[in-house]
């Protein structure tokens, strides 16, 4: 068999592919007759009321000479992490508002931090070297305040855009990078377990943004990624995705798991949030909002602990909007109340017993905000 | 009689005013000003709702007492003749009884004043501005407030105080003193209830004077412990009011930086408490303010300040106030005083020294100094000859000379006994480094925080990029070599080391693999030829051995190198085992067929051009005690990571001529730089993270000008590559407003190259013509080469493609990264855009044009 011929069938099968591919997307939106938004209109449902104090800014995190670029909390829900391009990671007590360590990294261009479950050690990647680094927290700093590095996970060919602990497990960390893949690596060794995507066909074709693992179902996880796909992954077999998800329309910059672990929202730079379901692989709800202006990207996205709120950060001032996820319809937006922050909100996080909300700012601060008044947590 | 009262005005204070108001026939002006001031003081009652802070009740207070007061005024100018200013005046003396009684409480209202004036920051602009047009509106009527005011402070000369808040704002004294006035004012009214909540939390106003509680650095405002939390937030400055953020603290609380109190060790934890002491003591916010000290006369420039912390041996306890330094031997004190410590010498700072420095009288002079009279018997009793007055020069070891002579005298701190002396005398020695070492080491770790402030002040970034294989890394190299003093440490050079060797190993399997490509190329024409020339056939068989056949044990290297190549672990083998096959290299390398494949390396397509520098050292190379020296780094491959980022901190050396030329350029030596090389990869349509680059000074692009007859592997010429990644990166609205140097790279090879290919190879440049395009240039040598016309021609190319995407210049320097003096020049290039663009209201940017870049270009 010759090269060209070779070529030519290679052509033929990913013309194939594609077509299958169109055809099942094109299935899909037959399918979908309806959205969650129109069934609970039909049931007569209504939106989420919010007062005027009802989610208030308690607390203001300033210690930050840079913009925010993430955040994480602790599984405990009194700490948080926060990376920002002044290079530093701070770990806060978010009850006290007091920073309780600041490690000064050796690279200013940090993109992401996480917290491990058991609050002992932090983890931080970017772009110098394409390397997560791991501090623990309970090392001392040298009279410099640098904090040794515990780990250094290398491997990755590109930037590190996003690093998540798997739930319950200090020792294993996932990491998403530009080079297209997805890493699970074993803290302990600094080994890499497996490679998600790369050289694989059913991997992501562009870089990796997110990573979201699920609380309930740990050997889950899906990524975003500048593809405009969103992709599932089940940690045991890295030969190839579990299910892809099309629809939206721009780079998928967020990923987030449904509390209930068996949907997962997405946000996006062409300016929509959606609602996927993982068991059937349908879009459930896109989040678009009002307006004929233009989109602006979403740059973070966290669900409430019922999941019943979606709040979303946009590429603009300081954009926030509380979706109803039932009815699809904005009910609140951060940006307009009271302390709200002075710029684009880049990062977001809801802590684990949903009682706050944590959003970090390019204005360099992290504000702390909980609901307030009588209600109850939803 | 009315001019009687005014002239006894003058005598009791000598105030300007009167001599102005002297001529009393304005009698209307009068009535007319008090509308006036009214408006003022609404005005400070709007004000007062922007501060959020506790003490928001007291300024309004204060204005109802001078509407009181106005009111007064008014009901008496309506009954008494508006003329008599002074009774006004001698109406509000006759009100400053009850203030007098607010005396009492003084100390607590100044503190009250200054948390209202610090936290009014901003209205205080909008407030004097008042002043100043009630001022400029209206003379007298201010003077009357002013005379007021005055009268209730009591103390300083009213009208100078008044002047002084309208006319300059930046006197942060006498602002201070008026807004002391002001409030000293405040307790008339509030008297009862703040004498109720005296020592009380300013926040939730419980407790009393002796419950334990945290104070303010900035306003001085006191919060219990169970307020302190909110009212201070995260303490981001240490321990301030949320509304003190940013704010200078109080220079008297500069002793308590980083000390901290009992109760907020019980609040925080100790990781806590840690952070908010370091922050307090390192934030810039928190440091001394340069202006604020004197030394020989001058306020300090922030740099002077930094140079006199981090030096050796710093002035210790320094605070705002006057010094004499002398530079020469180092000696330091407070202005008027006898010498307080020896200092780092020759520390440029301040101005030159008086000889009343110290407020001598001995008309014994050191270096300048009249010195006091304590200095002059420590002198006669070290054994100095003080006789005749003489003027002593003296070093920083103590020796000294007199003027005009060169022999060295002696040391004043020779024997041991002159330093007891001055131990008694309390007299300052030259410290010993070596005997406080722990204090050294707390100095330097101040030192290095603000050192760290300095840096965010004065670091320039810039970001370096370029397609791969455009030469951004070499460029990178050759900086850290041009400007580093230690370039690479030792363990980088040993990892460089490996990947020379590695490269060096695939090189040679390059040149084996053509080896073998031209052997079959040769063993087919010479066939061919046998075919057709049957009769020589009796040759054949030796024939068979071409110019490109090696020996049996050569061959089995080769192919065992080419196979370990092809499975992809040549990077894991080779070093290791380099000592073991050197000699093997050694005689691979002097193979006549590897020499004859060497000379036909052009056709080989995959050989980089670099490789024959590595290559004809190769057994240099190869052997395992082989250092890379500068050179070799810069032409070696892969040494900086293709995947990250990379950065590099630097400071351009200052030549000794730029010295010389201009001093006032000594500040520059503190701008620092910061080259960032970002990967290629990944920059394609997915900028992801560029806009964390926002804060770059500028962006040097790098483009080969050797590419425009080179393919990509999908087929596109590189130079429309390059050109595509420049667009997409000029037109990413972070870079809105960035400069952009263009420099083209690998001049050297682009001269070579330019006369064998066409450069209308690449579909861009189809219209260069050299004949038509011929430029003016600055070269004296007659006609410009090919190779500067070509460099010309892609420069306004690009010139013109980028002010048709962005309506500005492009500059565009011309470089080969392999020389060290083309990329300083270009780097200083960038250097001088990043300066011009501070400045660049005042330069005409058109006047800028390509050929003033041919200095940097051509004369290397």
């Amino acid at each position: 068999m010759s090269v060209s011929e070779l070529k030519e069938r290679h052509a033929a099968a990913t013309e194939t592919v594609n077509n299958l591919r169109d055809r099942l997307i094109q299935r899909r939106l037959q399918l979908l007759d309806t959205d969650v938004a129109k069934y609970t209109a039909a049931q007569g449902r209504s939106p989420v009321k919010f007062g005027a104090t009802d989610l208030v800014c308690c607390r203001t995190l300033q210690g930050h000479t840079g913009k925010v670029h993430s955040l994480d909390w602790t599984l405990e829900s009194n700490r948080i992490v926060s990376a920002s391009q002044d290079g530093r990671l701070i770990v806060w007590n978010a009850l006290t508002s007091q920073k309780t360590h600041a490690i000064k990294l050796p690279c200013a261009w940090v993109m992401t931090c996480a917290f491990s479950p058991n609050g002992q050690t932090v983890a931080c990647g970017g772009l110098l070297d394409s390397v997560c680094s791991i501090f623990s927290l309970s090392s001392t700093a040298d009279k410099d305040g640098t904090v040794p590095v515990s780990r250094m996970l290398s491997g990755h060919k590109g930037y590190v855009s996003c690093c998540r602990y798997v739930p319950n497990d200090d020792a294993h960390l996932i990491t998403s990078s530009g080079d297209q893949t997805c890493v699970l690596w074993d803290v302990t060794t600094g080994l890499k377990i497996s490679v998600f995507g790369g050289e694989f066909q059913s991997g992501h074709t562009a870089d990796v943004l997110s990573v979201s693992i699920s609380e309930s179902n740990p050997t889950r996880f899906i990524t975003g990624s500048c593809d405009t796909t969103a992709r599932l992954w089940d940690t045991r077999d890295a030969s190839r995705a579990v299910g892809t998800f099309h629809g939206h329309k721009g780079d998928v910059n967020t990923v987030k798991f449904f509390p209930d672990g068996h949907r997962f929202g997405t946000g996006s730079e062409d300016g929509t949030c959606r609602l996927y379901d993982i068991r059937t692989g349908h879009q459930l709800q896109v989040y678009q909002p009002q307006g004929d202006g233009e989109s602006l990207p979403v740059t973070s996205i966290a669900f409430s602990a019922s999941g019943r709120l979606l709040f979303a950060g946009y590429a603009n001032n300081n954009t926030c909007y509380v979706w109803d996820t039932f009815l699809g319809e904005v009910v609140l937006d951060l940006g307009e109340l009271q302390d709200s922050h002075k710029n684009r909100i880049s990062c977001l996080g809801m802590s684990a017993d949903g009682s706050a909300l944590c959003t970090g700012s390019w204005d360099s601060n992290l504000k702390i905000w909980a609901f307030g008044g009588h209600r109850r947590v939803i | 009689m009315p001019l009687k009262k005014p002239d006894s005005i003058h005598e009791d204070d000598d105030c300007l005013f009167a001599v102005e108001y002297d001529g009393p026939p304005l009698p209307y002006d009068i009535p007319r000003a008090v509308p006036i001031n009214m408006d003022r003081i609404p005005v400070a009652a709007v004000v007062s709702p922007v501060c959020i802070s506790a003490a928001m009740s007291f300024p309004v207070i204060q204005p109802i007492l001078s509407i009181d007061s106005t009111k007064k005024q008014l009901s008496r100018e309506k009954m008494v003749s508006p003329t008599s200013v002074i009774e006004h005046v001698s109406d509000s003396t006759a009100v400053s009884p009850t203030e007098e009684v607010s005396g009492e409480l003084e100390e607590e209202t100044t503190a009250r004043g200054l948390a209202f004036c610090d936290s009014f920051e901003v209205s205080e602009e909008k407030e004097s501005l008042d002043n100043e047009s009630v001022l400029s509106m209206d003379y007298p009527s201010s003077r009357v407030t002013g005379d007021c005011v005055s009268e209730t402070g009591g103390k300083k000369q009213p009208v100078v105080t008044f002047l002084g808040i309208a006319s300059d704002d930046d006197d942060d004294d006498e602002e201070e003193d008026c807004n002391q006035k002001r409030t000293r004012v405040v307790p008339v009214k509030k008297q009862p209830q703040t004498k109720g909540k005296k020592g009380s939390c300013y926040r939730c106003f419980k407790g009393n004077r002796f419950t334990e509680k945290e104070v303010c650095l900035v306003c001085d405002a006191k919060y219990c412990s169970s307020c302190v939390l909110r009212a201070m937030g995260s303490m981001p400055e240490g321990r301030k009011c949320v509304s003190c953020i940013g704010c200078p603290i109080d220079e008297s609380k500069r002793g308590s930086l980083g000390k901290c109190s009992r109760m907020l060790k019980r609040l925080l934890n100790d990781l806590e408490v840690k952070q908010i002491m370091k922050t307090e003591r390192f934030c810039e916010a928190n440091q001394l303010p340069a202006e604020y000290v004197y030394v020989n006369g001058q306020p300090l420039y922030p740099e002077e300040l930094v140079a006199l912390q981090t030096c050796a041996n710093p002035p210790k306890k320094l605070k705002p106030g006057d010094y004499w330094y002398d530079k020469v031997s180092g000696l330091w004190g407070k202005e008027g005083e006898k010498p307080y410590q020896i200092i780092s010498p020759h520390l440029n700072v301040g101005g030159p020294i008086s000889a009343e420095a110290s407020n001598g009288n001995t008309q014994v002079f050191i270096n300048g100094r009249e010195i006091t009279k304590v200095e002059l018997r420590m002198l006669q009793l070290a054994g100095v000859q003080c006789a005749g007055n003489p003027h002593f020069w003296v070093n920083e070891d103590g020796s000294y000379q007199e003027e005009g002579q060169k022999n060295t005298k002696g040391y004043i701190w020779g024997k041991a006994g002159t330093k007891l002396l001055c131990a008694v005398l309390s007299l300052p020695v030259p410290s010993k480094s070596i005997s406080n070492a722990s204090g050294d080491q707390l100095h330097s770790a101040n030192s290095r925080s603000i050192l760290d402030h300095l840096e965010h002040r004065t670091l320039q970034k810039i970001l370096l990029v370029g397609n791969s294989g455009s030469g951004t890394s070499t460029i990178f190299k050759q900086a850290k070599i041009l400007y580093k003093d230690v370039p690479f440490l030792e363990d980088e050079r040993e990892n460089i080391k490996v990947i020379i060797q590695t490269n060096v190993y695939g090189y040679l399997g390059m040149l084996l693999e053509g080896r073998e490509r031209f052997e079959e190329e040769a063993l087919g024409v010479m066939n061919t030829k046998q075919s057709l020339i049957e009769d020589e056939e009796g040759d054949a068989k030796s024939n068979i051995k071409t110019l490109y056949s090696i020996g049996p044990r050569l061959k089995a290297f080769s192919d065992w190198l080419l196979k370990t190549m092809a499975a992809g672990n040549l990077g894991v083998i080779f070093p290791a085992a380099s000592r073991e096959y050197a000699p093997l290299v050694e005689e691979l390398w002097r193979d006549a067929a590897i020499q004859a494949t060497y000379k036909r390396r052009s056709e080989l397509g995959l050989l980089p051009s670099v490789a024959s520098y590595f290559l004809e050292r190769a057994i240099d190379v190869l052997t395992p005690d082989y250092e890379p020296s500068d050179l070799d780094i810069l032409y070696a491959e892969g040494v900086t990571s293709s995947s990250g980022l990379a950065c590099l901190d630097f400071s351009f050396p200052q030549t000794a001529a730029e010295e010389n030329l201009d001093p006032s350029d000594h500040l520059d030596s503190l701008l620092r730089y910061q080259l960032i090389r970002v990967p290629s990869r990944g920059l394609g349509e997915n900028c992801k993270w560029i806009d964390m680059f926002e804060d770059v000074g500028m962006v040097v692009f790098v483009v080969s000008m050797s590419d425009y007859d080179q393919v990509s592997e999908d087929g596109t010429n590189k130079m429309l590559l390059a050109k595509k990644l420049f667009e997409s990166i000029i037109t990413h609205p972070i870079f809105e407003q960035m400069d952009f140097l263009l420099i083209l790279n690998k001049y050297d090879l682009l001269e070579e190259k330019v006369e064998r290919v066409p450069l209308t190879r690449c579909e861009w440049f189809q219209d260069f013509n050299p004949v038509v395009s011929r430029h003016r240039s600055n070269n004296n040598n007659g006609n410009p080469t090919l190779g500067q016309l070509a460099f010309h021609y892609m420069a306004v190319k690009f010139k013109r493609f980028y002010s048709s995407l962005t309506g500005k210049k492009l500059f565009v320097s011309s470089s080969k990264s392999l020389d060290p003096n083309s990329v300083d020049a270009s780097l200083k290039l960038a250097m001088e855009i990043l300066k011009w663009s501070e400045e660049r209201a005042n330069i005409c940017m058109s006047e800028y044009s390509m050929y003033s870049t041919e200095p940097s270009s051509f004369s290397n």
